[in-house]
C-alpha cells in the first residue's frame, strides 16, 4: 500500500458465503496495523443464496469521511465462481484495478472470459475451504488471496481478528487463509478480449420511471419474471432410470419449480431453482443428485 | 408404476397460487408451507398477510408472487383486518352485492401471532368471525435477523438470546399457542408441519369447511435461523414430530385427536444435534428438554384419551 492513499474494495458474494464477515475481518486487521478502515454490507431483502455486496475502505492518511457505497473500487473480490456470469463484477473498476476471483477454472480459461485494463488473481478457494474447513465457506480463503494480490496488509495482521471471530474454528480458517495466499496466481488481463464476453443473462428489471402511479402492480403473480436461478451454487440432476415418478420432489420444492415434462419425467426449472437440495435429500430412490454449478 | 398408492402428482393440483420467483432463502420451509396451504385453499380466498418473511419475499415492488387476492397488514392487526373483511363480505352478501362464499385467511409468523398480534387474534377468535388463522412458526423473528420470540424453544441461541459462557440461550419455554387458541372454544384448532404435506393440506381443507374461526399452527423450518443445511429442512421437521417436540394434533369442537402417534418417541437429541442453534447445549440441558417434552407429550395424550 502506497503512503498517502485510500484503497476501496468491493466484495461480491452470495448471502451466507461470508462476504460481510470478510470485509469486517479485513477492516479489523487494518485497524490493528494502525490504519483507518471501514467495512459495511449492502443488500436488499434478498435471502441466503442471493448476490450481495460488501465494501471496504482502508486508508493510512486519516479519517475516512465518505460513507457511501463503493462504486469505483480499486479491487474487486468475487467469492462465488458463478457471479462473474450474472453480474458485472468489474463495473466501475479503476484503471489498473485488480480482480480477485474464486474459480475452479484455470488461469488461461478465466482470462478468455474477462477482459479489460486490469490485473487478475485467481484461486480455487472452494476446494481450499472444503479441505481446510469441511464446508464451502470461502471468506477466509479469499482474504488470503486478496492480500497476496494487493499486499495492502500483512497476512499476520489477520490472525488476531480471525481468532477473535471464530474461536475454536480459528485455526482451520487461518490455514485456509494461508493456503489461499500461497496458491493464488496472478496475471495481466488484456484489453482486447480474446473471446466474446459472456452476455449477462439476468432479466431486465423495471426502472422507477416504468412503475405505475401509487406503485400499483396490475399483474398477479408477475414475480415469475424474477430470476432466482442465479442464487444457486448447485443444481439437481435426475437419474430417470431410478425415478419411480412418485412426485415427492415436486411436492417438497419450496420454489414450486419441479414439474413433469411431456415424457412424464420430472425436472426442475433452472430459472427459479435455488439449489437448496431438498429434492435430492427427500427422494426415496436417490434418483436425484446435486451437481456443483460451473 | 401406475398402481402406486401414493402418487403425489395425481393427489395434488399442479396449479400454483404462489408464483415462483419469490425471494425466500433457499430451502425455506415457511414458503413451502405457504405454497402447500395455497394449493389446498384454492382460488376463492382473500389472504391477509402480516408483516414478516412471507410478506417481504413475496411482494417486492414491482413484483408479486400472489395469484389470489392478498392484503398486507401490520404485525399487530392481522386478525382485526381479517375480521373486517369477513364482516364486509357478510354485509355485502346480505345486501345482495356479493354472492360468493369467499374464505378469509389470515397468515402471520410466530412473532405476529404469539407476541405482537395476540390481542387482535384473541378478539377475532372470541367474536367468532368465520375465518382461518394460520401461524407459520419458525421460532424467532427471522426476517430481521433471528431475534427471540415467545415461540423460541428453551436453549436455542438467537441474536437476542445468545449462548455463551453463562447463558444457555433462550431461558423460557415455548409458548403453547394452540392451547391459547383452543381456550377460546373455537370449532377447529390444529398443528401441522411441512414435512407432512398431506396432513397439512387436509387440515387446511378441514378448516375451510368449518363455520367460525379456525386456527392452524404450522411448524416451518428455517434453515437460516436454525443454523442447518438447507437440504435438511424436511428432515428437521420430521424429527420435530418424531421426537415429540412438536406433536401433530387436532382439536375439533374441544375433542383432541393425535394425528401421528408413535409407540416410542425418538430421543430429542436426534432433533437438537442437527441444528446449530442448539450446538452449545450440555447433556444436563438436553436431559431437561427431554423431560419437558415427555411431560408435555403425556399431558397431550391424556387429553386425547379423555377426549377433551
Amino acid at each position: 500500500m502506497e503512503k498517502d492513499e485510500t484503497i476501496e474494495i468491493r466484495w461480491h458474494g452470495r448471502g451466507g458465503q461470508g462476504a460481510v464477515t470478510s470485509a469486517e475481518l479485513l477492516a479489523l486487521a487494518a485497524i490493528n496495523e494502525g490504519k483507518f478502515a471501514q467495512a459495511f454490507p449492502s443488500f436488499g431483502p434478498e435471502r441466503r443464496g442471493a448476490p450481495v455486496l460488501a465494501f471496504n475502505r482502508i486508508s493510512n492518511v486519516g479519517h475516512i469521511r465518505v460513507r457511501a457505497a463503493v462504486t469505483n473500487p480499486d479491487v474487486v473480490v468475487v467469492l462465488d465462481p458463478g457471479l462473474i456470469y450474472i453480474t458485472d463484477v468489474t463495473s466501475g473498476l479503476k484503471q489498473d484495478g485488480i480482480v480477485v476471483v474464486n474459480t475452479p477454472k484455470s488461469l488461461a480459461d478465466i482470462k478468455s472470459e474477462l477482459s479489460g485494463p486490469w490485473k487478475l488473481a485467481v484461486v480455487n478457494a472452494t476446494v481450499i475451504a472444503r479441505e481446510a474447513l469441511g464446508i464451502p465457506i470461502v471468506n477466509t480463503a479469499m482474504l488470503g488471496a486478496l492480500l497476496k494480490a494487493t499486499e495492502i496488509l500483512g497476512l499476520e495482521s489477520l490472525v488476531e481478528p480471525i481468532k477473535e471471530r471464530f474461536g475454536p474454528r480459528a485455526k482451520n480458517n487461518i490455514d485456509a487463509c494461508h493456503r489461499a495466499y500461497e496458491e493464488t496466481l496472478m496475471a495481466e488481463l488484456s484489453v482486447v478480449g480474446q473471446g466474446p464476453r459472456k452476455a449477462f443473462e439476468t432479466e431486465r428489471l423495471l426502472s422507477w420511471q416504468e412503475l405505475l402511479p401509487g406503485c400499483v402492480v396490475i399483474e398477479a403473480g408477475n414475480a415469475k419474471q424474477y430470476r432466482t436461478g442465479d442464487w444457486k451454487s448447485q443444481h439437481p440432476v435426475w437419474d430417470q432410470q431410478r425415478c419411480i415418478k412418485c412426485g415427492i420432489c415436486s411436492l417438497f420444492c419450496p420454489e414450486g419449480c419441479i414439474g413433469q415434462n411431456k415424457e412424464g419425467d420430472f425436472e426442475a426449472n433452472m430459472y427459479y431453482c435455488k439449489g437448496c437440495g431438498i429434492c435430492a435429500r427427500e427422494c426415496w430412490t436417490e434418483a436425484i443428485t446435486m451437481v456443483e454449478e460451473t | 408404476m401406475e398402481s402406486l398408492a401414493i402418487y403425489a402428482p395425481r393427489l395434488v393440483t399442479t396449479k400454483e397460487y404462489l408464483a415462483s420467483g419469490h425471494r425466500a432463502c433457499s430451502g425455506c420451509g415457511e414458503v413451502l408451507a405457504v405454497r402447500l396451504t395455497c394449493k389446498a385453499l384454492g382460488r376463492n380466498v382473500i389472504i391477509v398477510n402480516a408483516t414478516g418473511c412471507m410478506e417481504i419475499v413475496s411482494s417486492q415492488l414491482p413484483y408479486t408472487s400472489w395469484e389470489v387476492p392478498w392484503i398486507h397488514t401490520l404485525f399487530e392487526n392481522t386478525a382485526a383486518v381479517a375480521s373486517g373483511i369477513e364482516a364486509g363480505i357478510k354485509v355485502l352478501s346480505r345486501k345482495g352485492g356479493y354472492s360468493q362464499k369467499t374464505k378469509v385467511v389470515a397468515m402471520a409468523g410466530d412473532g405476529g401471532t404469539m407476541d405482537i398480534g395476540l390481542q387482535a387474534l384473541s378478539g377475532a377468535l372470541e367474536r367468532g368471525h368465520n375465518f382461518i388463522y394460520i401461524c407459520y412458526d419458525n421460532e424467532a423473528y427471522m426476517n430481521t435477523g433471528i431475534q427471540r420470540s415467545s415461540a423460541t424453544p428453551f436453549g436455542a441461541s438467537t441474536t437476542t438470546s445468545p449462548a455463551g459462557k453463562i447463558s444457555i440461550g433462550q431461558t423460557s419455554w415455548k409458548k403453547n399457542m394452540p392451547a391459547i387458541a383452543a381456550a377460546h372454544d373455537i370449532p377447529y384448532v390444529a398443528t401441522a408441519c411441512t414435512s407432512y404435506p398431506f396432513d397439512l393440506m387436509n387440515k387446511v381443507k378441514k378448516a375451510m369447511k368449518v363455520e367460525g374461526p379456525a386456527y392452524i399452527h404450522v411448524l416451518s423450518v428455517c434453515p437460516t435461523g436454525w443454523r442447518l443445511p438447507s437440504d435438511l429442512t424436511i428432515k428437521a421437521g420430521r424429527l420435530a414430530v418424531e421426537t415429540g417436540v412438536f406433536p401433530l394434533y387436532e382439536i375439533e369442537a374441544g375433542k383432541y385427536t393425535l394425528n401421528f402417534d408413535f409407540p416410542q418417541l425418538r430421543p430429542v437429541e436426534d432433533y437438537l444435534k442437527l441444528q446449530g442453534r442448539f450446538r452449545h447445549l450440555s447433556k444436563e440441558v438436553v436431559a431437561q428438554i427431554q423431560e419437558r417434552v415427555k411431560a408435555e407429550y403425556a399431558k397431550l395424550k391424556r387429553k386425547v384419551i379423555q377426549g377433551s
